[in-house]
């Protein structure tokens, strides 16, 4: 009986919630686009639009505006918050999705056209008004699509939230009140943050206006209140704590590292539990949150320094500049090495391999004027044919075709940060399938007798940049290799543009006439510093940029899915693979080199 | 014949005909559609010179460019190539995408790219010295990625350096008038997705839109065509392969010219 009572309330609250839904919502659920659906495209438009290529489009957090709000609106919770389009230099952050219009085309146009006012667009609180009015009339002056698309919306959103009339008679004149009752999904917002700085706004105003707990939430973003916090300095989020007591927490715990690792549903629990959200400044990076130097463990591997290590450039992109020996790169070798074998696992790739290469007729060069051959060369015989006095003309004129070696020299340069620790399945890490691959492509360059070096790096800041030779130009592969190979041990991060700089340093001195740089990676560049995000991103491709000037082409591999954005930008449209299932890392990475130079 | 058109970007007309007069070989780099082989034509005809045009490939033997023994009912007898005709009678030898042909075939090129304008003949052991008129230019496409692919440094190292671009958006619409009959709102807009989708290049597609296909898409509007079909067939499709760049150039196409729904 209780159960149908339950039941019964349940199915209430239901009607309840759909009523009050529809009366203050008027969102149109059934068309509601999301921005993960279409986050690629829009991405290519903003290239289209010109927007600066470095930049990043994400998903942007609630924003608290204070608005008039019905009655019915109040009681239900809504119409307080918002998500507001805006941009920093990194990025241009945008609502998770849209249902403001009756059809899925309108909601769509509605994300192209919020990109393309974000490049027309540079607002400040001070001037959000001239600078949206500026960008609307450029953008609907020039594409009809817009201007038609612009009006309709303008018309259907001023029908549909009467606070919005502004939009129709605005001028210099529009008081700011109205224009802040309530937002403009059509326009671009100032970030959080200056307007923060700019209006001095008291924090715990904020605290104190929070909601009550909901019961349920369907969908996470909908019903959070977001927070913005600057945690760009360095000096905040800093640990009053001896770490020696960190230390004892660390013994006493038990972590299942598998079963942390299933993380995203776990988030997701807890960000559901939580009131608030606070959404730092910074990109994910755990490293900067607690930053502690352990004493390392004594390791087997005996890594020899060669020399003290020299120092290179690293460009700045906000002082558009280069920083004058700022890296400090430290070369090294393994010394501690037990010689292997080819391991038994790899036999059958390699073989596979071995035997398609045999099959490719690589460069063929061909011989003329032979006395004898494949095929008779028709002008040779013809010239025989011609000459006067034809027995004391040589019989030359057979044709043959014959391999040879190219003249290629190509440096492979592994990233082995920490990130390469993580697994491709729950035996498989990211590491162990760069070392098959690198023993691999070994076997396959050493069949096609192609010259090759290999080096990996990682690094701790700009101080220490590690860079490790595996094989150098000069190196026999053999047993040694293999072993080097085999002992590589992921460690600290990823500063790429420096590895790539000393690596294009050491092609550079190679006499070959073709010089092919593939760097093998599994990620974004990054390092404990600044250099993540933008700055990470930029160097890097400065790197690139001049190692393309030295006439050597890059090429990069890697086993990140999301990576393709930011390659694109780095290495260009062509110049990369992304490898989808990692344990197929060792055969595309030879297929992708053959076909590089075929 | 109507003369040829050709609108010059910058100073390119008079570098060429500069070295015309000064007998320096010249090579032009620029991306596909941009206008070489127009410009080359064009220069033909303002010096009164024959233009002898190669096309290149990876197959093309120094015989090829120099001639060979052909056989008639009479015996053999030699066929000069394009290359030794230029050099005998004078006109421009052309060879376009010279960087397709096999590095040992443009060998050939070194002795009358240089101070000595001679093209010896093995064969038949002929010393030819270059017309007063003989002037060779090579272009290639600096676009394409193969490693193996490139230029030979002292090949490279012979010739005065020409680089072509797309025209700048002024220039490039009163080529489209011209060339297309377009009006001329239609040719601004073409101009201005042209515009758009070149900040692409390298990123998101390989090449990026060319004048050429410009002229397409006007002529096919200039004929009454639909202008977004124009562009689509014209433009958007020959430009990519993949889904997701292609629907973002149709939603480009649509926010300049409107969709027609009953097409």
């Amino acid at each position: 009986m209780l159960h149908y009572w339950l039941e019964f309330e349940e199915s209430i609250g239901k009607v309840w919630d759909k009523y009050l839904n529809r009366k203050v919502h008027k969102f149109h659920e059934e068309q509601r686009v999301h921005f993960t659906d279409i986050s690629k495209s829009l991405n290519i438009f903003h290239h289209l639009m010109g927007g600066e290529k470095g930049k990043d489009l994400q998903v942007t957090d609630k924003r608290y505006v204070d608005t008039s709000r019905t009655a019915l609106q109040k009681l239900s919770f809504l119409g307080k918050e918002f998500f507001l389009t805006w941009q920093d230099d990194d990025s241009i952050y945008l609502p998770a999705s849209f249902a403001y219009f009756p059809t899925k085309e309108e909601n769509e146009m509605l994300y192209y056209w919020l990109i393309a006012m974000s490049v027309h667009t540079n607002v400040t609180d001070k001037n959000l008004i001239e600078q949206n009015q500026k960008a609307m009339h450029y953008l609907t002056n020039k594409y009809s699509g817009f201007e038609k698309f612009y009006f309709n919306a303008s018309e259907y959103l001023i029908s549909k939230y009467e606070q919005l009339g502004f939009i129709k008679s605005l001028d210099e004149k529009t008081d700011e009140d109205l224009i802040n009752d309530y937002p403009n999904p059509m326009w671009i917002y100032p970030s959080a943050l200056t307007i923060n700085a700019a209006n001095n706004l008291n924090e715990s105003d904020e605290d104190l206006t929070r909601e009550e707990d909901k019961d349920e939430s369907d969908v996470l973003e909908m019903k959070k209140q977001a927070n913005q916090i600057d945690d760009k300095h360095e000096t905040d989020g800093f640990l009053a704590f001896l770490p020696e007591s960190l230390m004892s927490i660390f013994e006493q715990v038990n972590v299942d590292r598998m079963e942390d690792d299933t993380f995203d549903e776990n988030a997701l629990y807890h960000a559901e539990d939580l009131d608030e959200i606070t959404i730092g400044q910074k990109q994910a990076n755990l490293s900067s949150r607690i930053k502690m130097d352990f004493d390392l463990q004594p390791d087997k591997t005996l890594m020899y320094p060669i020399g003290k290590g020299h120092y290179i450039d690293e460009w700045d992109y906000l002082k558009n500049d280069y920083l004058i020996n700022y890296v400090r790169i430290l070369p090294q070798v393994n010394t501690n090495i037990i010689p292997i074998e080819l391991p038994s696992r790899l036999k059958k790739t390699v073989r596979k391999i071995q035997a398609e290469l045999d099959l490719l007729k690589l460069d063929r060069i061909k011989n003329d004027n032979l006395p004898y051959g494949d095929e008779i060369n028709i002008d040779s015989w013809i010239e025989y044919s011609s000459h006067q006095n034809k027995s004391m003309h040589h019989q030359k004129f057979y044709t043959t075709f014959e391999k040879k070696t190219r003249d290629m020299a190509t440096l492979i340069l592994a990233d082995v940060s920490l990130s390469t620790e993580s697994g491709i399945t729950q035996e498989v890490r990211i590491i162990d399938v760069i070392k098959d691959s690198l023993i691999v492509f070994s076997e396959a360059l050493e069949k096609l007798q192609d010259k090759f070096a290999i080096y990996t790096f990682s690094s701790l800041q700009n101080k220490k940049v590690y860079f490790t030779i595996i094989k150098n130009f000069k190196n026999k592969y053999d047993d040694l290799i293999r072993g080097r190979i085999d002992s590589i041990k992921p460690e600290y991060y990823t500063r790429m543009g420096a590895a790539i700089r000393e690596s294009a340093k050491i092609l550079d001195k190679q006499q070959s006439a073709n010089k092919l740089l593939l760097i093998i990676s599994d990620g974004k560049p990054n390092d404990e510093d600044r250099y993540d995000g933008r700055y990470g991103i930029e160097d890097t491709k400065k790197a690139i940029q001049e190692v393309k000037k030295k006439g050597i082409t890059p090429f990069c591999i890697t086993v990140d899915l999301d990576a393709k954005e930011y390659l694109s930008y780095l290495f260009g449209r062509d110049g990369f693979a992304v490898v989808r299932d990692g344990q197929k890392l060792p055969k595309v990475l030879t297929e992708v080199y053959i076909n590089l130079t075929k | 014949m109507s003369k040829t058109y050709y609108l010059a970007q910058s100073n390119e007309v008079e570098l060429f005909k500069a070295a015309a007069e000064m007998d320096l070989p010249v090579l032009i780099k620029g991306p596909t559609g941009c206008g070489k082989t127009r410009f080359i034509e064009a220069m033909g005809e303002e010096l009164g010179r024959d233009v002898y045009t190669v096309v290149c490939h990876d197959d093309l033997s120094a015989a090829d460019l120099v001639g060979r023994h052909l056989i008639d009912e009479n015996g053999t007898y030699w066929q000069d190539g394009p290359l030794t005709k230029a050099v005998r009678n004078g006109g421009i030898c052309y060879l376009d995408e010279i960087i397709e042909a096999r590095k040992d075939t443009t060998v050939v090129l070194h002795s009358l790219a240089d101070y000595r304008r001679v093209l010896p003949i093995d064969r038949t052991g002929e010393v030819i010295q270059a017309h007063p008129d003989f002037m060779l230019v090579v272009s290639y496409n600096p676009g394409y990625q193969n490693v193996l692919k490139g230029m030979k440094p002292s090949t490279k190292q012979r010739f005065i350096s020409l680089t072509f671009n797309y025209p700048k958006a002024e220039i490039e619409k009163e080529v489209l008038l011209k060339e297309s009959d377009v009006d001329d709102a239609t040719a601004q807009k073409l101009v201005d997705i042209a515009g758009e989708i070149r900040q692409l290049t390298d990123t998101d597609i390989q090449e990026a839109v060319s004048t050429r296909l410009l002229i397409y898409a006007g002529k096919l509007i200039s004929k009454g065509f639909d202008p977004y079909q124009a562009c689509m067939h014209s433009i958007v499709e020959s430009l990519s392969d993949e889904e997701d760049v292609l629907e973002v150039l149709e939603k480009l196409i649509s926010l300049h010219f409107e969709k027609n729904s009953n097409v």
